[in-house]
C-alpha cells in the first residue's frame, strides 16, 4: 500500500477531487497547509503598508491506495492540479506498513 | 463512572430486597407516567421522594447505631433527581468510619445490585466542614444536604457548621461561584450557544441556577424569592429563571431516558429524538431539532444573563448604578442604553425595570429621533452589541427590528460557526467596531483599510445585518439583502450608510470565497472582483467585515492560511482600483459592452454567448467594439486545429486601412510570426492589440495598411496566410526572409534613439516592457521575436505609430507565469532589444 501526498494550489482542490473520483479513489484527507518551495515568500503592499508573506497557502491531499493504483493516482493529480505556472505544488509517495479500518478491524488492502 | 438508569444493569443474580423491588416498580411507573419529554421538576421531585422512602426503610432495617444520620447530597439533596442521576449519600457520624462499613454496605449493596449509581461518604461534622472548606463543590453539596433518616442532631450539626462557615463571607462565596462559572464555561462551553450544549455544567445551564439558590441560601437563608425580596432579582427575571429551570430539567431527563445513561450533553444525534419527545415539530424555515435548540438557547441565555447579573449586583453591593433616568419612549430607551454602553458599570435592576416599563410599541415606528438614537448606540461598538443583546433578552429588540425575529437563537449547523445566528451578528458588530478603533490591531491591512472606510455607520450596519438572511430557507445572501433592505429603509438612513450596508450584506462572502476557491494569478478574476466592489472605500469596508465576520465565527474560520489568501486578493484588487484599471465607470462600460454584444447576438444560443463573454479577457471587452466582438464570436466558434489560423478582414478606422483579426491557438512566438508574415506580405502594422482567451486561444487585432499601395488584393492576404501557416508549422524561416527583404530598403533617416523600459510596478500579473524606436519594415517582428527568444509570453500588446516613431508596450510573463523581476534578466532583455533594433 502507498500513501500519496500532494500539495496543491487551493483553487485546484475541486478539480483534483473530481479527477480522483474518476480514477476510483474512495476517500481522501485534505488539510489547509502553509509552506514554501522554490516559490518562496514575498512582500505584499496595500496602500503603502508592506507586509511579508513568508508562507504560501496550499492544500494538502492525502490518499491511501493499493500499490497498483499509486501511479494512476499520481498521474490524475498531476493532470488536474497543473496550471504550468510556478507554485503548482508537489506530489510524493510513501510506503505504508499497515492500514486498519477502525470500525470493522479490517486490515491491509481490505481496509482501503 | 457514568450512571445508568436503575434496573437496567445486569443484575447479580440476587433478588432485591422488598423496598428496592418496590422502588424499581415505582420508578418504572413514573417514567411511563408521561412522555419522555415531559419529566420536569415535578417528576424529579417525585423521583427523589420515592428514593427517600426506600432509603429510609433500608437504613432502619440495617439497624444503625445511635448518633448516625443518613442525608442526601447534591441534586438528590435538592430533591431533584433526573432519571439516571447519581444518588449522592452522606452518612454523618461521631465515631470511627470503620465501625460503619457494614452499615454502609447493607445500605448500598442492594442499590448497586439494582443498577443504581450511588456515591457515598462517611464523615463526622468536623470532617464535613474541613471538606467543604477545601472544595467548593463539597461546600455547595453540603448546602443542598437534606436529612433522610437517623439522628437529626448530628446532621444538623454538620449542616450548621458548613453554613455558618460560608455565612462568614457571603461575597467571597459568590466570587468563588463566579470563578467556577468561568471555569465551567471553559470546560463545558456555553449552553446558550454551542451546538452540543451541556445542559447541566455549561454556562447558562442548570448549574448556574443552582448557584443562585446557593447564594440565596448563604446570604439570605432563602430561595429565589429571597433574591427578589432583597432587590437582586426582578420578578420578570425570576419567572424567566423558573421557566428555564423547568425546560432544562425536561430536556435533561429526556436525554437520560433516550440514552439510558447519565449524560447531560445534548449531542447532535440525540436532538431529533429529544425534539420529538418534547413536541418540537418541523415548521417552515425551522426544523424540529432547530426549534429545540432555539428553545434551549433562549432559556440558557436568560439563565446566563440573569444569573450573571444577580451575582454582579450582589458583588457590587452599594456601588450599583442606581436607576439611571430612562425617558419612556423608543428613542429614550436607545439613548439610555447608549449612555450605559459608553460607561462600564453594570446597570442596576431598576434601570432594566425602567426600560421595560417604557412605552415601546410593537413594531416601533421609526422617526428621525429613533434613528439618531439607534446610530448613537451603534457607534458605541462593543457596548452596542451588549446593549442590543440586553434589549433582546427583554423581548424588545424585535419591536425595533422585526427582521431580528427569525435569526434569534437560530442554531447554525456547520463546522465553522460556534454561535447561533443572532449572537454571531452581534459579535460581528462588536468585532467590526473594534477593527475601526483598536490601536493594538496587528494586521497592517486592517490599520490602513480603516482609514478608507467611507461611512462607519454603513460598516456597522452591514456587520449587524450581514447574515440576516439565515432564516432557514436557503440562499442566505439574497434573503439577507431583502431583510436588510426592509430594516434599513424603515430606519430612514442617509443613502451613503444605507447603500454601503446593503453592498456589504450582498457581498460579505465575496472576498473569502474568491480568495480560497479561485486562481488569484488570474488577472481577469481580479478585475471582475474590482468591478463588483467598485471603489477603494468599499473594498476596505468589505475587508474589515470579512475579518470581523471570520473572527466572530470561530477560531477555525480566520486562520493565517485564509488571511494570507484574502489579503493577497485585497491587495491585488486595491492595485487595480488605484491604477484605474477598473472602477465604477469602467465596470459600467464593460457591462454596457457585454449587453450590446448580447443584443447583437440575440439570434445565437444565449449559453454560447455567455461562454464567449467569459472566455475573452476584460481588456478585450474594453478595447474591442461590440460589432467587431460579435464578428469574433463567429470566428471563435468551433474547435480550433493545432496549426489552424482563422482570419477576418474588415475596413479599418481610416480610408486605406484594414482591420485584421487573427485567431490561432496561442503559443510562444505566435505574435512574432504574425508580424513577420505581415511584413513579408508588404503590410505595415499601425496598431496591434493581442489578447488570449481563458482557454488559450490568441485573438490578435491589427490595424494594417499596404506598405506600397492602398489597395490590398486577395493575393496579398493569401500570401500572408500561407506564410503564417508555414511559419507555425516550422517550415519557413521568417527571420531570414524578412532580413533579405529589408536589405532592399534604405534605413530610416531620422535619428530616433531606441528606448527600452521595463516596469514591474504597473501590474500585479505582468511586467510591462515599453519599446520606442524608429518605424521600419518588420519592427514589431523584431521586437516580438526577441521577447519570444527570451522565453517571454506576450499577454497584451499595444502598438502605436506616431509618424516615424513607434511606441510599443508589451505585457509579458515568463514561461512559468512569473513577472520578470531578476535584475540580470531585465538587463539581458534590455540589451537584446537594443542590439536587435540598433
Amino acid at each position: 500500500m502507498k500513501l500519496v501526498v500532494a500539495v496543491i494550489k487551493p483553487h485546484k482542490l475541486d478539480e483534483v477531487k473530481e479527477a480522483l473520483r474518476d480514477v476510483g479513489v474512495q476517500g481522501l484527507t485534505t488539510s489547509d497547509v502553509e509552506g514554501f518551495g522554490r516559490q518562496r515568500g514575498h512582500t505584499e503592499v496595500y496602500r503603502g503598508a508592506e507586509y511579508q508573506v513568508d508562507f504560501v497557502p496550499k492544500v494538502k491531499v492525502e490518499v491511501l491506495v493499493d500499490d497498483a493504483d499509486a501511479q494512476g493516482v499520481v498521474d490524475a493529480i498531476t493532470k488536474a492540479a497543473r496550471t504550468g505556472k510556478i507554485g503548482d505544488g508537489k506530489i510524493w509517495v510513501l510506503p505504508v506498513e499497515q492500514v486498519v479500518r477502525i470500525r470493522t478491524g479490517e486490515r491491509g488492502p481490505d481496509a482501503l | 463512572m457514568t450512571g445508568a438508569l436503575p434496573g437496567t444493569a445486569a443484575g447479580r443474580g440476587r433478588e432485591p430486597p422488598a423496598p428496592v423491588a418496590r422502588l424499581l416498580g415505582q420508578l418504572r411507573a413514573l417514567d411511563r407516567a408521561c412522555s419522555p419529554g415531559h419529566h420536569g421538576r415535578w417528576s424529579a421531585r417525585r423521583r427523589a421522594e420515592l428514593v427517600d422512602r426506600c432509603l429510609r426503610e433500608l437504613f432502619d432495617a440495617a439497624g444503625p447505631p445511635p448518633g448516625v444520620a443518613l442525608a442526601a447530597l447534591g441534586g438528590y439533596g435538592r430533591g431533584e433527581l433526573a432519571p439516571a442521576s447519581d444518588l449522592d449519600l452522606l452518612i454523618v457520624h461521631r465515631g470511627r468510619a470503620e465501625d460503619l462499613r457494614s452499615l454502609a454496605e447493607r445500605l448500598l449493596y442492594p442499590l448497586w445490585d439494582a443498577g443504581f449509581s450511588v456515591g457515598h461518604a462517611l464523615r463526622t461534622p468536623d470532617e464535613c466542614l474541613a471538606f467543604a472548606a477545601g472544595r467548593l463543590d463539597a461546600a455547595t453539596s453540603m448546602l443542598d444536604a437534606r436529612f433522610l433518616a437517623g439522628d437529626l442532631l448530628v446532621f444538623d450539626e454538620a449542616h450548621r457548621l458548613v453554613r455558618g462557615w460560608l455565612r462568614e463571607d457571603p461575597r467571597g462565596f459568590a466570587a468563588r461561584l463566579v470563578e467556577d462559572a468561568r471555569e465551567r464555561e471553559e470546560r463545558a462551553g456555553a449552553t446558550s450557544r454551542v451546538l452540543e450544549p451541556d445542559l447541566k455544567e455549561g454556562r447558562g445551564g442548570l448549574r448556574d441556577l443552582h448557584a443562585l439558590t446557593w447564594v440565596a441560601r448563604v446570604a439570605f437563608d432563602g430561595d429565589l424569592g429571597a433574591l427578589v425580596g432583597f432587590g437582586l432579582l426582578r420578578d420578570r427575571e425570576r419567572e424567566a429563571l423558573e421557566d428555564a429551570w423547568e425546560f432544562l430539567t425536561r430536556a435533561r431527563s429526556a436525554i437520560h431516558l433516550e440514552t439510558g445513561r447519565r449524560s447531560d450533553r445534548l449531542l447532535l444525534e440525540l436532538q431529533p429524538a429529544v425534539a420529538g419527545a418534547m413536541g418540537f415539530v418541523d415548521e417552515p424555515g425551522l426544523t424540529g431539532p432547530d426549534g429545540l435548540m432555539r428553545a434551549v438557547f433562549e432559556h440558557a441565555r436568560q439563565v446566563e444573563h440573569v444569573g450573571g447579573a444577580v451575582l454582579d449586583r450582589f458583588l457590587a453591593g452599594d456601588q450599583l448604578v442606581v436607576g439611571a433616568e430612562v425617558e419612556p419612549t423608543p428613542a429614550g430607551v436607545l439613548r439610555a442604553l447608549a449612555d450605559l454602553a459608553a460607561g462600564s458599570a453594570p446597570p442596576a435592576p431598576g434601570f432594566l425595570d425602567a426600560v421595560e416599563r417604557a412605552d415601546v410599541p410593537d413594531p416601533v415606528p421609526w422617526d428621525g429621533e429613533v434613528r439618531d438614537a439607534f446610530l448613537r448606540l451603534l457607534r458605541t461598538g462593543e457596548g452596542a452589541a451588549a446593549a442590543l443583546g440586553a434589549l433582546d433578552r427583554m423581548g424588545l429588540l424585535v419591536r425595533y427590528l422585526p427582521e431580528w425575529a427569525p435569526v434569534r437563537c437560530r442554531p447554525q449547523r456547520d463546522p465553522y460557526h460556534r454561535s447561533p445566528v443572532d449572537v454571531h451578528l452581534l459579535d460581528t458588530l462588536a468585532g467590526a467596531a473594534r477593527l475601526l478603533e483598536d490601536e493594538d490591531e496587528d494586521d497592517p491591512v486592517v490599520r490602513e483599510a480603516r482609514r478608507l472606510v467611507p461611512d462607519r455607520d454603513g460598516l456597522l450596519l452591514g456587520a449587524l445585518f450581514h447574515d440576516a438572511g439565515k432564516v432557514g430557507l436557503g440562499g442566505h445572501v439574497a434573503a439577507g439583502v431583502r431583510q436588510a433592505r426592509s430594516a434599513l429603509d424603515r430606519m430612514g438612513l442617509p443613502p451613503a450608510s444605507r447603500d454601503l450596508a446593503l453592498f456589504l450584506v450582498e457581498h460579505h462572502l465575496l472576498l473569502s470565497d474568491t480568495a480560497t476557491r479561485r486562481d488569484l494569478e488570474d488577472d481577469d478574476l481580479v478585475l471582475d472582483v474590482a468591478a463588483r466592489v467598485g471603489d477603494q472605500g468599499r473594498l476596505a469596508a468589505l475587508y474589515l467585515l470579512t475579518v470581523a465576520d471570520a473572527r466572530a465565527t470561530g477560531p477555525a474560520a480566520w486562520t493565517p492560511w485564509r488571511r494570507t489568501l484574502v489579503r493577497e486578493l485585497v491587495a491585488k484588487v486595491q492595485h487595480v482600483l488605484e491604477r484605474g484599471e477598473m472602477g465604477p465607470e469602467l465596470a459600467e462600460r464593460l457591462a454596457g459592452r457585454a449587453a450590446a454584444i448580447r443584443g447583437l447576438l440575440a439570434g445565437e444560443d444565449p449559453r454560447d454567448v455567455e461562454r464567449f463573454l467569459e472566455r475573452v479577457p476584460r481588456g478585450y471587452l474594453a478595447a474591442v467594439a461590440p460589432e467587431r466582438a460579435a464578428a469574433h464570436f463567429r470566428l471563435l466558434r468551433g474547435p480550433l486545429g493545432a496549426t489552424e489560423v482563422r482570419t477576418l478582414v474588415e475596413p479599418g478606422a481610416r480610408p486605406g486601412t484594414h482591420a485584421l483579426t487573427v485567431v490561432a491557438p496561442d503559443r510562444p512566438g505566435l505574435l512574432s510570426w504574425i508580424a513577420g508574415a505581415l511584413a513579408l506580405a508588404g503590410l505595415s502594422i499601425l496598431t496591434a492589440q493581442v489578447f488570449t482567451t481563458e482557454d488559450g486561444v490568441a485573438v490578435d487585432l491589427f490595424e494594417v495598411e499596404g506598405a506600397f499601395e492602398p489597395e490590398i488584393d486577395e493575393a496579398r492576404w493569401r500570401s500572408f496566410r500561407r506564410s503564417l501557416r508555414r511559419a507555425i508549422e516550422g517550415r519557413l524561416d521568417l527571420a531570414d526572409l524578412v532580413e533579405q527583404r529589408r536589405r532592399h530598403y534604405p534605413r530610416p533617416k531620422a535619428e530616433i534613439p531606441v528606448r527600452v523600459s521595463v516596469d514591474n510596478g504597473a501590474s500585479d500579473f505582468f511586467t510591462v516592457v515599453e519599446v520606442g524606436a524608429a518605424d521600419r519594415l518588420g519592427l514589431l517582428f523584431d521586437v516580438t521575436r526577441t521577447l519570444a527568444e527570451l522565453g517571454l509570453d506576450v499577454h497584451l500588446a499595444k502598438v502605436a505609430t506616431y509618424g516615424a516613431r513607434v511606441v510599443d508596450a508589451f505585457y509579458v510573463r515568463d514561461v512559468l507565469g512569473r513577472k520578470l523581476e531578476d535584475p540580470d534578466a531585465i538587463a539581458a532583455l534590455e540589451r537584446a532589444l537594443a542590439e536587435r533594433l540598433a
